[in-house]
């Protein structure tokens, strides 16, 4: 087993640039708690407050990392406090009543790696590495499943069915580990970043590499702001927890 | 590679409605409705559901501009009244804020608890049921093709125009094919303009939906309609398959004698751009 795990604290690089540089307005949200829960989340931009809704799944996921309907109830709940339904405009009801809605990627690293719990619902992407190899992404395994329409967590409880077909505690959830891994790193994106990621795994020099070598937010956003130019990435709110 | 643009304030896309109001839309179809009240009905909820897909909690972004034409009689105008009575095509914003009028109406939803309740919910109303006089589609659609030309012009980048004809069938100002067959060669650089037809009828007939040819068709009229209607685009073929209709390689946006809620998906399937795809 490798000696890593008892010699190396792990602390998050975490880094975000909005989908347009100058307007600064993002929907991606993370969060973390002392006790190694990292959540990451992805408002979609076509919903009422998807920035609000992000914030919220993530802080509570942080605080309490067991997802079931009532969690979810509770999140719906908060989201539903920040507004006064009744004295909107009829567009602004309309769009309340539609639904915001964002991914949500969390992960429980217990016991410095030797477990790793993974969760998600939507299309934010964890990586587990083994210096520059990939060793397991989730919830997707290929770029080409990116333009699916994700399912997505909605702040109207109707878009929310597709919960009630899944096992909460099977289909949405990975456990992986640090353990036998000489280099082991974990990654979590939001989808623009895994789906380049994911475009590139056979690519020279290795996409983890690129990424490894991004330690601050101004690298992050010269990276994202290249693989745009160069067409490579798709123009979106783009976020890295990187646990190397 | 075409219908692949993304659509977004700088580069909206335009969808434009194009509603027969001669005289025999005031038929009334098995369903109890005059042909021009369903049609009005659908209308409005599909102008509420491009604005609901556009507004956040900040206000509503301009993704789309939005124009209706209506033809009947002599005439053929905007279908809008008040404010947007003035020129035919206009941002998603400034239809959201000029309504005829807006109703309360009582919907019933989850509460997310496990129990539903019902909420007074803000009703818009744009449109409002007409039906008088004969067919002028040849000049509808000549009217059609100068806005979209119009259009295009000022929009090269974006996601191609989509005309929704609703019509009960017969043109009254000469042959309506060749204004079409020019309409569907408009374009930007991201494909040619969209024109899907829907035939609604009283008169009977079986259901055709997304036809590949026109051998089911039981008269000229529906025949012509099938040929003026352009192939549905892949992913607008791929919603309509979701939405469990039976879409071949090159089945065309083209209903007749569809039921209500047919009527309801043309409506919906049409107006699928790829923002409201990827939520």
């Amino acid at each position: 087993m490798s000696s890593c795990l008892e010699q190396k604290v792990r602390l998050p690089l975490a880094f975000t640039v909005p989908k347009v540089f100058e307007d600064q307005r993002n929907e991606d949200s993370f969060h973390r708690s002392r006790k190694g829960v990292y959540a990451l989340s992805d408002g979609a931009s076509v919903s009422f407050d998807s920035a609000s809704w992000a914030r919220i799944l993530v802080k509570r996921y942080a605080r309490n990392p067991e997802f079931t309907h009532a969690w979810l109830a509770a999140a719906i709940a908060e989201f539903r406090k920040l507004y006064d339904r009744d004295s909107m405009p009829w567009m602004q009801q309309a769009s309340f009543d539609r639904g915001s809605f964002a991914s949500l990627l969390g992960v429980r690293m217990i016991d410095a790696g030797r477990l790793i719990q993974v969760f998600s619902v939507g299309d934010s992407l964890a990586v587990l590495c083994d210096g520059d190899e990939i060793k397991a992404t989730f919830p997707l395994a290929k770029a080409s499943e990116f333009t699916r329409s994700p399912q997505l967590l909605c702040t109207n409880p109707v878009q929310n069915a597709f919960l009630d077909k899944v096992d909460l505690n099977y289909d949405l959830v990975a456990d992986w580990t640090f353990r036998g891994l000489e280099q082991p790193a974990l990654l979590c994106m939001t989808d623009a970043l895994g789906h380049w990621l994911l475009s590139h795994r056979d690519a020279e020099p290795s996409p983890i590499s690129i990424l490894r070598k991004v330690r601050t937010s101004d690298a992050f956003a010269r990276f994202v702001k290249d693989e745009r130019a160069a067409g490579r990435m798709k123009r979106d709110d783009t976020t890295l927890i990187a646990l190397w | 590679m075409s219908y692949e643009a993304e659509i977004s304030r700088e580069h909206p896309t335009c969808f434009l409605f194009v509603i027969d109001q001669s005289g025999s839309m005031d038929e009334v179809t098995e369903a109890g409705r005059s042909k021009a009240n369903f049609v009005a009905d659908v209308l409005n909820k599909t102008l509420y559901t491009l604005v609901t897909s556009c507004s956040k909690a900040d206000g509503v972004r301009n993704y789309f501009d939005v124009g209706v034409i209506a033809y009947g009689g002599q005439e053929v105008t905007t279908g809008f009244g008040g404010a947007l009575s003035e020129g035919i095509v206009h941002p998603i914003q400034a239809i959201s804020e000029h309504t005829l009028r807006v109703e309360e109406r009582n919907k019933k939803m989850d509460d997310g608890a496990g129990g539903i309740v019902e909420l007074k919910t803000k009703f818009p109303i744009w449109f409002d049921p007409k039906s008088a006089g004969g067919t002028p589609m040849r000049a509808a659609l000549s009217k059609t093709m100068q806005t979209v030309a119009d259009w295009c012009e000022r929009h090269p980048a974006s996601y191609p125009p989509t005309i929704l004809h609703v019509t009960d069938g017969q043109s009254t100002d000469g042959a309506p094919e060749e204004v079409a067959e020019g309409l569907r060669r408009l374009s930007t650089r991201d494909g040619e303009a969209l024109l899907f037809n829907l035939h609604v009828t009283a008169g009977g007939g079986s259901e055709v939906v997304f036809p590949t040819a026109d051998a089911e068709l039981r008269d000229e009229y529906s025949r012509t309609l099938f040929r003026m209607s352009s192939p549905l685009p892949a992913h607008l073929a791929r919603f309509a398959g979701d939405k469990g209709y039976s879409v071949a390689d090159g089945s065309r946006g083209f209903i007749f004698n569809g039921d209500p809620q047919c009527i309801v998906d043309f409506f919906e399937i049409g107006t699928r751009p790829k923002l409201v795809a990827d939520r």
